[in-house]
């Protein structure tokens, strides 16, 4: 891996650095991402081949391990008294933390017009529809009685019974239901221009079916173009309180309730916070490996790792910042439980667990003030990886020390995973895997219409700002 | 596409306060004092307690438009954001009074440090005896530590106001771009700062008027109305200065579109925080968290319940949704108006129903000191706009950025 | 809205538009700009990306997609509002944590859910569906160069159904930076969907009904074969059932009794003065050794009182407590408990006393189950106090206590 991109210069304050690097042209941006999901099959990069071997392989654990817990019981797992939500209830978190990302780069980013986003926001919305996939997984088989997991939905049944609106876990369900609709809908709708130019570019005739069918007779028209931007619009302004509403109602499942550490107000934001933190690490993890394998590093830069770095500081700094404002108001509050849960998350039986917390969280991505870390790959591929597993054990720090160490010591109690809990988290990166190794071989993995709308024309002189390097039309001076 | 225009084109405009500021300087001032002494004598003579309470809220109100202010200038920066450019020098000079506000905290201070526990009951040492949930944290809230705080809080928002100033018509006069770096430089801590610091004087000076009560979201809360009511005092200043026919050309109606945009955003991010809040709080039926709401449930505070719900929330939401009224600068006016209002309400709500000793009635809603205390603040803070305005041009106008903000099209 | 002709349909000349092609956004918007000034109608231009300004250029008018998004958030705000109503006040009305049937803050979550996801759908398939997607057929897929429409190259194509089309072509030639025109011909293959997509669809729509129709055949039939279990392990699971058979005791049955003389913790009741308030059948006289009664017993007997025995004997004893006076007040037919003051009960020994709170008395039930067997001599104690109360003077308060009550006159 190289550490600085070449064509990184040291920038100005008040520059605007292109959005890619290098020349490009409209041609040249269309054959880049095109030729990633053109070879044919026989002709399957061995790279590719060996990571979906491996990744499919994973997958394989993972359904031997549903099968295992369907046919024996949820007593497979470890959850049992007083943890009875123990890693599920973690591991969907985490997923659907994960899957807050792509939502926020696709809506939020666009309507702040960060033009930056169009190079990595396929790829992290792909990234948000695969993990709320793992994560719907786990309240799916966590259930129990699996065949009767259609109860969480309300269906007119024979027993003439409706779900309990008042519960936060029904929210869940319309929430995470609602989450991969929409964003699944944003995701192909994005893609529905791309997918044409892949049946454009087809030179066999399954690829060219199999594109037309998905990209709908799409031509380009500026009539369908003039309501597709209108759409797009629509919709990102609709993903995003979406995109706060999900995550805010995960907290809420754990805030309505009495139990210290959970019940405190600040949930709803400090979840989502964390949420895109945690969504901004996956995003770097897989996007550092696969702009190098995939030769995308003309159209995903330094610059666009970096601003994703600067988001990964800003988010996990207001996470850094809950933890303390919640540790504040322990204290504050005069509640002895909740003053004791806390510091019993510090320095009791799980403090190994709230330490990893806080230093992948709040430690680690601190290193991401100085430039030099920014725009290092090893640096930020460690601090992301730092920030996945941080995350992951910011959920089981909240979901277990509250549950193992509640009102009365006697029934305190400690959680230990089963070799099932482990292999099936470790079984749903398999999934996540598979899935998006999928994607990047057949489907077009960079919004290439939405980054050429956002290219300086070539060889047009309204261009906002020349290649890298060149002059520009100085402000300064101005008198 | 952005395209640039030639920032050299702000050189044509009227960019100054020009004749009228003095008149505007002085007039606020006559204004600002004049109230200040109505409300003082009406206070010493009359209710002390609802003195102390209005000022609070006035202070409050005014307060948090200039750390709204302060924020927006910060997040701008460390977003390298173009499009703002010609709005920003209002910011930063309402970010800039933040010292003068601190002087404004003295008619609340000096009587709590006279030992007063008519404000901030905590004071009270009678009443800390009877509550033994007060005595861990009667160290923290004590007078002397209370008044370091605040000093502390003014501390820090002074010197991080005074930087971006500074170093931005530092810009003015030489037109280095090395201000600009600054400036970007000091964001992204100033804002770490910022959030810190907002947090704590909050919780001190307004959480803690009800101290047996405690909200970890009380932060965001107070800060997401800062920035609703940052941006509709935006959305009226430029107004009024384009009324009066200053930057005609520079601020166009895509520039109020965007800051409609916001202001429609953060009407909703309010929204969410206080429905997190007050979900959360209804229902866990904890005792001492509903006492915040039990208290602001019943009698005329319950229908200001209502008001801020439908106010704050409900009415601009529907009002603002629509494009055509984010462009159509009297509808976006009204609303910039009505939101100030209702921000105003929201720190009244939040400072007045606080009764703690038993059987004491609720105070009343409106109250004639209400209005001298706003007028007293209000004035001296827009005097002090208009005095730090100066000679000053209104616009950052050799920003690296301007031309990209000049030539500024909303999609 | 994309005119259109049914394949194999159109005009004798077997031209279906007249296509230009550009390589620059800015030509296409210039040509865009000439064709609409000469008043065409049926064309289109076609790009690889929105560009910007295109819409003006080419006098389209705004989409009504925003409204058809509104009455898709509005229709899913109600509905959820209405689905949350209806299910859990009518039709399975239960509480649950102490919140009302209908609880706005709790359905606040999913009307909100609901109204983004019936706005997405309207905004995603109202994009589609105004757009005259999907078309699978298009004439212009016909042209080798169309197929850059969606990489690299901007065109314009002016169909045949123009009135104006016989100076299309004149027109387009003479535009700046019209790479090339030519005619695009009439679509002249099959319509028929190919037979891979027919039997696909066919097939996969077969099975997809599959197992409606087996749950509608499950519902419809009736089975003398047991029925079948999913999991087993729950419904059989390695354990004896009361009452069955179980060979492996001389008995057969699987139920154990207990060894003789067990006793369960804490059901060892040899102490008879203490369990029964007797001594040898006759009542006790005073506590049983192993209580002391002091200060306490008497607070807790207090207690005690208070909870089980006042709200029919009243708190002082006399009979008269709040649920007599309630009866008494609604004229029910009451039987007046007993006056534990009178003469017939202060005779009585602690132990009878003790015996009644344990066994019960005429109307008065068992309190066994209730009260543990310290707290029932801690309730008698206290009504020995109260039974000596009723009847003391001045000489039975301690000399100290006296002067209060003489101060408090005849309270």
């Amino acid at each position: 891996m190289t550490s600085i991109d070449p064509t990184l210069v040291e920038e100005r304050p008040g520059d605007r650095p292109p959005i890619l690097d290098g020349p490009n042209d409209y041609a040249s941006v269309t054959e880049d991402v095109c030729r990633i999901a053109e070879p044919p099959v026989t002709q399957t990069p061995k790279g590719w081949l060996m990571g979906f071997a491996l990744a499919s392989t994973i997958l394989l654990v993972l359904g031997a391990m549903v099968a295992h817990l369907f046919l024996t019981g949820v007593g497979v797992w470890g959850n049992r008294s007083p943890v009875f939500w123990g890693w599920p209830i973690v591991n969907f978190v985490f997923w659907v933390g994960i899957g807050h990302a792509g939502t926020l780069i696709s809506a939020i980013l666009f309507l702040f017009r960060q033009k930056w986003r169009t190079s990595i926001n396929r790829f992290a919305e792909a990234m948000t529809i695969f993990a709320v996939m793992c994560a719907g997984l786990f309240p799916g088989i966590h259930v129990g009685r699996v065949w009767l997991a259609y109860y969480l939905f309300p269906i007119p049944n024979q027993m003439q019974m409706w779900p309990n609106f008042r519960s936060p876990l029904l929210w869940d369900v319309f929430a995470v239901g609602t989450y991969a609709t929409v964003s699944l809908l944003f995701w192909y709708m994005g893609m529905i221009p791309d997918l044409a130019t892949l049946r454009d570019r087809a030179t066999s005739k399954v690829r060219r079916l199999a594109y037309g069918i998905f990209s709908l007779g799409w031509t380009g028209s500026n009539r369908q173009w003039h309501r597709f931007e209108r759409a797009y619009l629509i919709l990102a302004a609709l993903a995003t309180p979406l995109v706060l509403s999900v995550h805010s109602v995960v907290s809420f499942d754990f805030a309505v309730a009495q139990l210290p550490g959970w019940h405190t107000t600040i949930f709803p934001p400090y979840f989502v916070a964390g949420a895109i933190f945690s969504g901004f690490a996956m995003v770097v993890t897989l996007m550092v490996p696969a702009r190098q394998f995939f030769g995308l590093k003309r159209i995903v830069t330094v610059r666009h790792l970096e601003a994703m770095n600067k988001v990964i500081l800003a988010t996990g700094t207001m996470v850094g910042y809950a933890y303390g404002m919640e540790f504040f108001i322990s204290w504050y509050g005069g509640n002895p439980a909740e003053t004791f849960t806390f510091v019993n998350r510090a320095f009791g039986p799980y403090a190994w667990a709230y330490w990893i917390m806080v230093s992948c969280n709040v430690l680690a991505p601190q290193v991401f003030w100085f430039k030099k870390a920014r725009t290092s790959i090893p640096i930020m591929m460690v601090v992301a990886i730092f920030v996945n597993i941080g995350m992951w054990f910011e959920r089981f720090v909240i979901t277990v020390t509250s549950l193992s160490r509640d009102f009365v010591p006697s029934s305190w109690g400690y959680f230990s995973p089963t070799w099932v809990d482990v292999l099936t988290l470790i079984g749903s990166f398999g999934l996540f895997f598979t899935l998006f190794l999928l994607f990047c071989r057949f489907l077009p993995t960079v919004a290439m219409a939405e980054v050429k709308a956002a290219m300086p024309e070539p060889g047009h002189g309204h261009a906002e700002r020349p290649p890298a390097g060149g002059a520009e039309p100085a402000p300064e001076g101005g008198r | 596409m952005q395209h640039s225009v030639d920032p050299s084109v702000i050189f044509g405009e009227n960019r100054t306060l020009g004749p009228g500021r003095r008149k505007l300087m002085l007039g606020a001032l006559g204004v600002g004092v004049v109230a200040t002494a109505a409300s003082i004598v009406l206070g010493l003579a009359g209710d002390g307690q609802r003195f102390q309470r209005a000022w609070l809220v006035s202070l409050a109100f005014f307060l948090t438009l200039s750390l709204g202010s302060l924020f927006f200038v910060a997040i701008n920066h460390v977003t390298r954001a173009g499009w703002s450019i010609v709005v920003r020098r209002q910011a930063e000079l309402f970010a800039s009074l933040l010292p003068l506000l601190a002087l404004l905290t003295l008619p609340v201070l000096v009587p709590l440090v006279l030992g007063s526990g008519e404000l901030w009951i905590w004071n009270d040492h009678a009443w800390v005896e009877g509550h033994h949930h007060m005595h861990h944290k009667e160290g923290w809230l004590s007078m002397p530590f209370f008044v370091v705080r605040v000093a502390i809080y003014f501390a820090i928002w002074t010197r991080l106001a005074r930087s971006f100033l500074r170093n931005s018509l530092a810009q003015d006069a030489d037109g280095a771009r090395v201000h600009t770096g600054r400036n970007q430089r000091l964001s992204a801590p100033a804002l770490l700062l910022f959030a810190l610091s907002v947090s704590f004087a909050s919780f001190d000076l307004l959480m803690s008027l009800d101290p047996l009560w405690f909200s970890t979201i009380y932060g965001v809360y107070i800060f997401a109305g800062a920035t609703l009511g940052c941006f509709a005092v935006l959305i009226l200043t430029s107004m009024l200065l384009q009324r009066s026919g200053r930057l005609e050309h520079a601020i166009t109606t895509d520039h109020y579109h965007d800051l409609g945009k916001f202001m429609f955003a953060f009407v909703v991010f309010w929204a969410y925080i206080a429905f997190s809040q007050f979900m959360l709080i209804w229902y866990g039926d904890l005792p001492e968290e509903t006492r915040f709401f039990a208290n602001r449930a019943t009698g005329v505070w319950g229908d200001a319940s209502y008001a801020l719900l439908f106010g704050q929330f409900v009415v601009p939401f529907a009002g603002l949704l629509s494009r055509h009224v984010k462009r159509n600068k009297p509808a976006l006016a009204f609303w910039a108006v009505w939101i100030l209002v209702f921000h105003w309400l929201d720190m009244q709500w939040l400072v007045m129903p606080n009764e703690l000793h038993e059987g004491v009635a609720q105070p009343a809603l409106f109250h004639v000191l209400d209005v001298t205390c706003l007028l007293a603040v209000g004035g001296i803070w827009v005097a002090g706009y208009a005095w730090l305005a100066r000679e000053r041009s209104l616009v950052p106008e050799r920003d690296p950025y301007l031309g990209e903000s000049l030539a500024f099209k909303n999609v | 809205m994309n005119p259109e002709h049914a394949p194999g349909q159109g005009p004798e000349d077997g031209v279906h538009a007249v296509v230009a092609e550009f390589s620059h956004p800015h030509d296409l918007a210039a040509a865009c700009e000439k064709v609409r000034d000469a008043g065409f109608t049926r064309w289109d231009a076609y790009t690889p990306f929105p560009v910007h300004g295109l819409d003006d250029a080419m006098g389209i008018k705004p989409t009504i997609l925003p409204w058809v998004v509104l009455a898709g958030g509005i229709t899913g705000c109600g509905g959820g509002l209405l689905l949350q109503y209806w299910a859990n006040s009518i039709a399975y009305p239960f509480i649950i944590s102490g919140k009302p049937m209908f609880s706005i803050p709790a359905n606040v979550p999913i009307m909100f859910e609901l109204t983004i996801l019936l706005s997405a759908f309207a905004a995603f398939f109202g994009n589609l569906l105004m757009g005259g997607l999907p078309r699978f057929s298009n004439p212009l897929f016909r042209m080798p160069r169309f197929r850059r429409a969606t990489s690299d190259r901007f065109f314009i194509s002016i169909e045949r159904s123009d009135p104006r089309f016989a100076e299309a072509k004149a027109l387009l030639s003479g535009l700046a930076g019209a790479v090339v025109v030519e005619e695009c011909p009439v679509d002249t293959s099959s319509d028929e969907i190919p037979r891979v997509v027919r039997y696909t669809g066919l097939t996969v729509g077969l099975l997809a009904l599959a197992p409606f129709f087996l749950f509608f055949t499950a519902r419809n039939t009736t089975s003398t074969e047991p029925q079948f279990h999913v999991v087993p392990d729950m419904d059989f699971q390695p354990k004896y059932k009361a009452q069955t058979e179980n060979d492996m005791f001389a008995d057969g049955r699987a139920m154990r009794l207990p060894v003789a003389g067990t006793v369960a913790r804490g059901e060892l009741r040899d102490d008879e003065h203490l369990q029964d308030g007797t001594i040898d059948g006759v009542w006790a006289k005073d506590l049983p050794p192993s209580i002391t009664g002091d200060a306490a017993f008497m607070a807790r007997g207090r207690e005690v009182f208070a909870i089980y025995c006042s709200v029919c004997h009243g708190l002082d004893g006399r009979g008269d407590g709040l649920v007599t006076r309630r009866a008494q007040q609604k004229g029910l037919s009451w039987v007046r408990p007993t006056d534990m003051l009178q003469d017939t009960v202060r005779v009585q020994d602690i132990g009878q006393l003790y015996g009644t709170v344990k066994n019960g008395i005429r109307n008065m039930p068992s309190y066994a189950a209730q009260i543990g067997v310290r707290d029932r001599w801690a309730a008698v104690y206290y009504v020995r106090a109260l039974q000596r109360a009723g009847y003391a003077s001045l000489d039975d308060v301690p000399p100290g206590e006296r002067a209060k009550l003489e101060k408090k006159g005849d309270d």
